[in-house]
């Protein structure tokens, strides 16, 4: 029984590849067709975040380099963890208006309702993949290059796992509870902050502090980033906890959208 | 082959006082909600290659049960068994972007219906072409007209060719051509033994397109069976509906109508007359039941003079309730009818024929009654059992007689 959901939730974009596909495309390019703006909004918001960000570190607080990552400056240190975090973000922001968006199509047509929280991960991080693509070409060409960067997009991947789960439970519990939407928005912030995007773990003086942060997932996938993208060099610790996380969570949130998708129905 | 039954369906429908009880319930394990039964021991089975209607007064449950047979909701208990692949026009256009053109609109609904791939750009000319939007095809949806819109989502749903349609008050849009078009395209469904389940406030359509009906009444289902004669009932029940349920206790039996009568003549306390018998015929003098229109039915009662020199005038009215007349026949105009004088003991039989019944739907009693020479104060009345008219085809509650000619020149 659980087997057999567990390979439904696993096969859902596969076997359902037309539905997929159509909603995907259809999701991806309405970003840019109902304002003027379109694709410059997308990238705006983390470019103008990333500029803000530098002033005030950069500028006010004069940190020029980091710890440990030799000459590269702080901005692209921040980047390199920012952009990454920004797809997760996105997704998770979204997730808790996914199914509400469309309820007339849920109440209405009878279609593997479980598509669209993958629809709701993929645009993201689809999207924000285009912004850390160009940051990484221009990383290459500024000799940053090396063989461990094929790790990088196993890494996203895991990510992507990691934010599909919470994402299936976090739109399928705002079917029931609306608040859910503010409170998903306050503790995206909340994580933002307590995850070292804009600034360095080792910041942190208490060694029993910083192995406190080990506990959130978002650190190890950052460190990861930054480790390969910078320094060509991976600490395991960080691997042994997001291969475990990610596949817990987008198994365990896919469980759990595929047992209460049932009911939405009734209260959508 | 398609196939649809249902066995002993029920759905609940659990009233939370406040959202956060539905949690507090799923966590505390305490039952917090107020159960709403929507639908009570619904079953029925569609025969393969029919077509179902539904009907029923707002909230009857009519959608829910849509809603049911194609699985966006699911049975609180009960069995629902579906073969063969179901497409669903619940709400027109209800995957639609609005954002997108309409041909976009077209690929992505065809994957939600589920048709394979290689089919789609195939089926592409066909729906736009049925749809008639010509250039609006490459403008957003949101542009469109409802009648465009609603032409689009029924283009698609029923160009997919499912096994089984399942529309809700679809035709109820668009203009006169597209409505014949629906039609068409419907009756070429049933030609092709598909099954097709279709709920509707319009009752020709309903009668027009379902082999079978269903009259659902509070979540019950009142009467299934032929449409003709489903429908029938339906209306009559609608025509009725301030009455009907009242209509009952409202005809006074035999004993009080005598008891009202005397009580009306309190002053002499004897009654001038009884009516012994009322009766409704065939012209040919045996008893019917139902009546079926535009045809002639013998009127008859018996009565009794309860004293010397009694005069007065005869009546008989077709009565939806006590109160409620729909037509009256009395002596009042009959100059060669005898008004008496009648003498005690004499036993009166009053006959009438009245010719080509022109009520269409309903069901209605016949009164018989005596009243004073000036035709205003009735002695005695008396009703007869419920008469119904018999299920046939139209729209209306009375039906003519009528002659039919068509001349072609040239």
């Amino acid at each position: 029984m659980l087997l057999t959901i567990l390979r439904e939730w696993m096969l859902t974009p596969f076997a359902n590849y037309r539905l997929f596909h159509n909603f995907s495309r259809q999701d991806f390019l309405v970003q840019f067709t109902a304002s003027i703006g379109g694709f410059l909004w997308l990238i705006l918001t983390p470019v103008i975040h990333i500029i803000i960000y530098s002033f005030v570190f950069s500028y006010i607080f004069q940190i020029r380099s980091v710890e440990g990552f030799g000459e590269t400056t702080f901005v692209v240190f921040m980047m390199v963890g920012y952009l990454p975090w920004f797809a997760f973000a996105d997704s998770i922001s979204k997730s808790t208006g996914l199914l509400l968006e469309k309820a007339p199509l849920i109440t209405k047509v009878k279609f593997p309702v479980q598509i669209i929280p993958y629809v709701g991960t993929v645009i993201p991080y689809l999207t924000h993949a285009i912004g850390f693509g160009i940051l990484l070409l221009y990383l290459a060409t500024q000799g940053y290059l090396n063989w461990m960067w094929i790790y990088l997009p196993f890494i996203f991947f895991f990510q992507f796992l990691f934010a599909l789960g919470l994402v299936s439970i976090l739109s399928a519990l705002s079917v029931f509870l609306r608040d859910l939407q503010q409170l998903v928005a306050l503790g995206v912030t909340v994580w933002f902050f307590l995850t070292p995007i804009i600034y360095p773990i080792t910041m942190l003086q208490n060694e029993d502090v910083r192995n406190l942060f080990l506990l959130n997932p978002m650190h190890s996938f950052v460190s990861l980033y930054r480790e390969i993208v910078l320094q060509g060099q991976v600490h395991f610790i960080y691997l042994q906890i997001i291969i475990p996380v990610s596949l817990i969570t987008y198994f365990f949130g896919g469980w759990l959208f595929m047992k209460i998708k049932q009911a939405f129905g009734d209260v959508l | 082959m398609p196939h649809v039954s249902v066995q002993n369906l029920n759905k609940d429908f659990k009233i939370y006082e406040r959202p956060q009880d539905r949690l507090f319930e799923i966590i505390l394990r305490r039952q917090r909600h107020q159960l709403y039964h929507v639908l009570s021991d619904i079953s029925f089975a569609v025969p393969d290659g029919k077509s179902l209607g539904i009907i029923g007064d707002n909230g009857a449950g009519k959608s829910t049960l849509l809603k049911l047979l194609v699985g966006t909701l699911q049975p609180t208990s009960g069995e629902i068994s579906i073969e063969g692949q179901v497409a669903a026009l619940l709400e027109l256009g209800a995957g639609f972007h609005p954002e997108f053109t309409g041909r976009k609109n077209i690929y992505l609904n065809a994957a939600l219906l589920g048709v394979p791939d290689d089919n789609i750009a195939e089926l592409e000319k066909d729906i736009i072409a049925f749809s008639e939007l010509d250039y609006f095809i490459d403008r957003p949806v949101k542009t469109y007209s409802s009648g465009m819109y609603v032409r689009l989502a029924f283009s698609i749903a029923t160009m997919v060719r499912p096994d089984i349609l399942v529309i809700d008050e679809a035709l109820s849009v668009g203009d006169m051509a597209f409505q014949k078009k629906c039609v068409q395209r419907m009756n070429e469904f049933r030609q092709q033994q598909k099954t097709m389940i279709f709920c509707s406030h319009s009752m020709f359509h309903v009668q027009e397109l379902c082999d079978i009906a269903i009259w659902l009444d509070k979540g019950k289902i009142r009467e299934i069976g032929d449409s003709d004669k489903v429908v029938g009932h339906y209306e009559d029940f609608c025509n009725n509906k301030k009455t009907y349920n009242s209509i009952r206790e409202d005809i006074p039996t035999e004993r009080d109508t005598s008891q009202e009568a005397s009580k009306a003549n309190a002053s002499d306390d004897i009654q001038d007359c009884k009516i012994n018998s009322i009766a409704v015929k065939s012209p040919d003098g045996s008893d019917i039941a139902t009546v079926k229109p535009l045809s002639d039915v013998l009127l008859e009662m018996e009565v009794e003079v309860l004293v010397d020199t009694m005069e007065g005038h005869f009546g008989f009215a077709f009565m939806k309730s006590a109160e409620e007349p729909i037509a009256s026949f009395l002596t009042t105009n009959a100059d060669e009818i005898e008004l008496g004088v009648f003498a005690k003991g004499d036993i009166v039989k009053v006959s009438l024929i009245v010719e080509k019944v022109a009520m269409r739907v309903g069901e209605f009693y016949v009164l018989g009654g005596l009243a004073d020479k000036s035709g205003l104060l009735w002695y005695e009345t008396k009703f007869s059992k419920l008469l119904a008219m018999e299920a046939n085809k139209g729209v209306g509650p009375i039906i003519m007689k009528c002659d039919w000619q068509l001349d072609k020149k040239g």
